[in-house]
């Protein structure tokens, strides 16, 4: 049996606000296959946000277990975390986040800055990055400069600067008008179907969720198995775009 | 490195108006602590310069307690005759050159300027001025005992008489002088701005028949000067006891060591009250970096959670704060040593051309490299707590963090 990348071991979040307890995870149970495209659908509130963070080594659990390829999360370092992020997963969020003060480019280097990537190979592949997702030209611009889309393709860019095994995407297109949505999600396809590359895209839109193989539906901090949600996304599938 | 470096960098230029002002806050105390210092050890300098003039076998007697010395100066308190003479008397002592001074009007080509006058034993003095005082000619030579002659310190020729040259002819109370010679510098406005001449003639033209200010005593070599000191005091103040009728007055017996080290320690209080004012100063530096990097913590909450996203380590977020407070601290420091330099350089050269004080402005490479490091230091140390603040946050909070 080919060990999962991802394993979640009856996971439970519960945050302490003041005196009152909220559970945002109950129980979760949850495996995802290196190499899946993989949706987390939900209302807002459901928790699918909370679950990313712990996918992602951001944030860790109350209770129960986490493996990313077979290591438990729990039993790291502040810095053995950050190095996992740095290496193994690649974020892009609906804020975009990239760091204001400095240029496209410089954002995407960032990422191999961290992990003491050679000084000569950083602009290099940083460079091809942006040229993949159609910003060659812009490479010295800084945030402010770009619009939404082409922000969150330089946060695609970075997200992929250091090869990561996992692309982690919280709503990527929850900011961007339909045509810049659009081209974010072509891209994120592109990288699925030309690697074995893990990704995961947390996501309230069905449209979106359409283009993955694989959708975890989340209500209440758990996974549910709702037919009309499903038979929603099976159905646009059918009808616009398939993979 | 380089790269923590550039975001530093990057980040100090986003808020560069705060930056500035922060700097500003820096090179103010640098400004001060690089100014006084330098001033402080100059003054330093000057006084010990002074006293490594006088030699090491040289006493300086005069009367009163040494903590009482201006009340004994300007009381006009003095040695007498029989004191000299008891000094004479010690064991050890070679030599004593009572010296008595005297404001008095001086007329020069036909200008009259008050001056001070010095009269000293001419033929005992001259061989311990020369060999222990530092007595040298610049111009003309030197005057002759029981001659109305003069010589005068260097400063006379160009403050006081301008153009004063040997062979010429001074008055001092409608009598005539002949100027022999220019001294070399002595070191003080005071002792540079002196009308020397003899004892005797200085009793015949300011009417001060008896006594003397102070007296320089020479020690035969061999003794101890603490000890010849000792038994000087010993001996005037038992003299005095035996006089009837009169009140018993204290002495104080001066060796070089004993001036250097009175001098030193009141110095070394300077420099110390000094140095804390000027601390205070660098600590409202200090405290103005922290309040700027703190600042910049919080509105860069956001921004950290991001780089902890992508992979940044706390030790790489600390540094980067690290870095920014670093280089605040290092362009002020930068900035208050330049011009800290150049005050102390300008109050040196204001008192070499005015006439008021000489003073030396001590610029070391050690005070240049202090300046810089205690400056750097101080933005790190400042910079501390904040990019500890900012390196311990939750990657989620920063992440979810709104201003």
């Amino acid at each position: 049996m080919v060990e999962p990348l991802i394993k979640l071991e009856n996971v439970w979040k519960i945050y302490q606000l003041g005196k009152v307890e909220l559970t945002v995870l109950k129980e979760m149970n949850l495996e995802i296959n290196r190499g899946s495209f993989v949706s987390i659908i939900g209302p807002s509130g459901s928790g699918k946000s909370t679950l990313l963070n712990i996918i992602g080594c951001l944030d860790i659990p109350t209770k129960g277990k986490i493996f990313l390829d077979g290591q438990d999360i729990q039993k790291l370092s502040e810095d053995e975390l950050a190095k996992i992020r740095g290496k193994k997963i690649g974020f892009v969020f609906q804020q975009f986040n990239l760091l204001p003060n400095l240029t496209a480019i410089e954002n995407v280097v960032l990422p191999m800055v961290f992990q003491k990537i050679p000084e000569e190979k950083r602009f290099g592949r940083a460079k091809k990055l942006l040229e993949m997702v159609g910003l060659g030209e812009r490479i010295f611009h800084k945030p402010a400069e770009l619009s939404g889309g082409e922000q969150q393709r330089v946060a695609i860019a970075r997200a992929l600067a250091n090869n990561p095994e996992m692309l982690i995407t919280d709503e990527p297109t929850g900011n961007l008008d339909s045509k810049s949505g659009e081209m974010i999600m072509e891209i994120l396809k592109e990288l699925y179907q030309k690697g074995e590359r893990t990704i995961i895209v947390v996501t309230h839109d069905p449209q979106i969720a359409s283009f993955s193989k694989e959708v975890v539906h989340i209500k209440d901090g758990q996974i549910v198995s709702d037919h009309e949600a499903m038979k929603k996304v099976l159905w646009l599938r059918e009808n616009s775009r398939s993979i | 490195m380089k790269e923590y470096f550039k975001i530093a960098i990057k980040n100090l230029k986003a808020r560069s108006l705060r930056s500035w002002l922060t700097i500003l806050g820096i090179i103010i105390g640098v400004f001060l602590i690089v100014s006084l210092l330098s001033l402080s050890e100059g003054l330093k300098m000057t006084v010990m310069q002074q006293l490594r003039m006088m030699g090491k076998d040289v006493l300086i007697v005069f009367p009163g307690e040494l903590s009482e010395i201006t009340a004994t100066i300007l009381g006009g308190m003095k040695l007498s005759e029989e004191d000299t003479k008891v000094i004479k008397k010690v064991e050890g002592v070679e030599l004593v050159i009572p010296m008595a001074w005297k404001g008095e009007a001086m007329r020069y080509e036909g200008k009259t300027k008050i001056v001070l006058l010095c009269g000293y034993p001419r033929k005992e003095a001259q061989e311990l001025f020369e060999s222990d005082l530092g007595w040298s000619l610049a111009e003309g030579d030197w005057p002759l005992p029981g001659k109305r002659e003069i010589i005068v310190g260097n400063l006379v020729p160009k403050e006081f008489f301008p153009g004063m040259k040997p062979g010429t002819k001074a008055y001092i109370k409608g009598r005539e002088f002949l100027v022999t010679g220019i001294l070399k510098s002595l070191g003080s406005k005071q002792d540079d701005s002196m009308v020397g001449l003899d004892l005797e003639v200085f009793r015949e033209i300011t009417g001060e028949r008896k006594g003397a200010q102070f007296a320089f005593v020479k020690i035969k070599s061999g003794f101890d000067p603490e000890k010849v000191a000792e038994k000087i005091k010993n001996a005037l103040e038992t003299t005095q006891k035996r006089r009837p009728g009169k009140e018993t007055l204290a002495f104080s017996v001066l060796t070089n060591e004993k001036a250097g080290s009175i001098a030193g320690s009141i110095l070394i209080i300077i420099q110390i009250i000094v140095f804390a004012f000027a601390s205070i100063a660098i600590l409202v530096g200090g405290i103005g970096i922290m309040n700027t990097m703190f600042t910049s913590v919080r509105e860069r909450t956001r921004e950290i959670g991001i780089m902890k996203a992508i992979g940044a380590k706390n030790s790489e977020i600390l540094i980067i704060f690290l870095i920014e407070a670093g280089i605040i601290g290092l362009i002020g420091g930068l900035g208050g040593t330049i011009l800290g330099i150049s005050f102390a350089r300008a109050i040196e050269t204001y008192g070499q051309v005015h006439p008021l004080f000489y003073f030396h402005a001590s610029i070391t490479p050690g005070l240049i490299i202090f300046g810089f490091l205690f400056s750097f230091f101080v933005g790190c140390f400042s910079g501390f707590l904040p990019a500890r603040r900012a390196a311990r946050l939750k990657p989620v909070e920063a992440l979810r963090y709104f201003e």
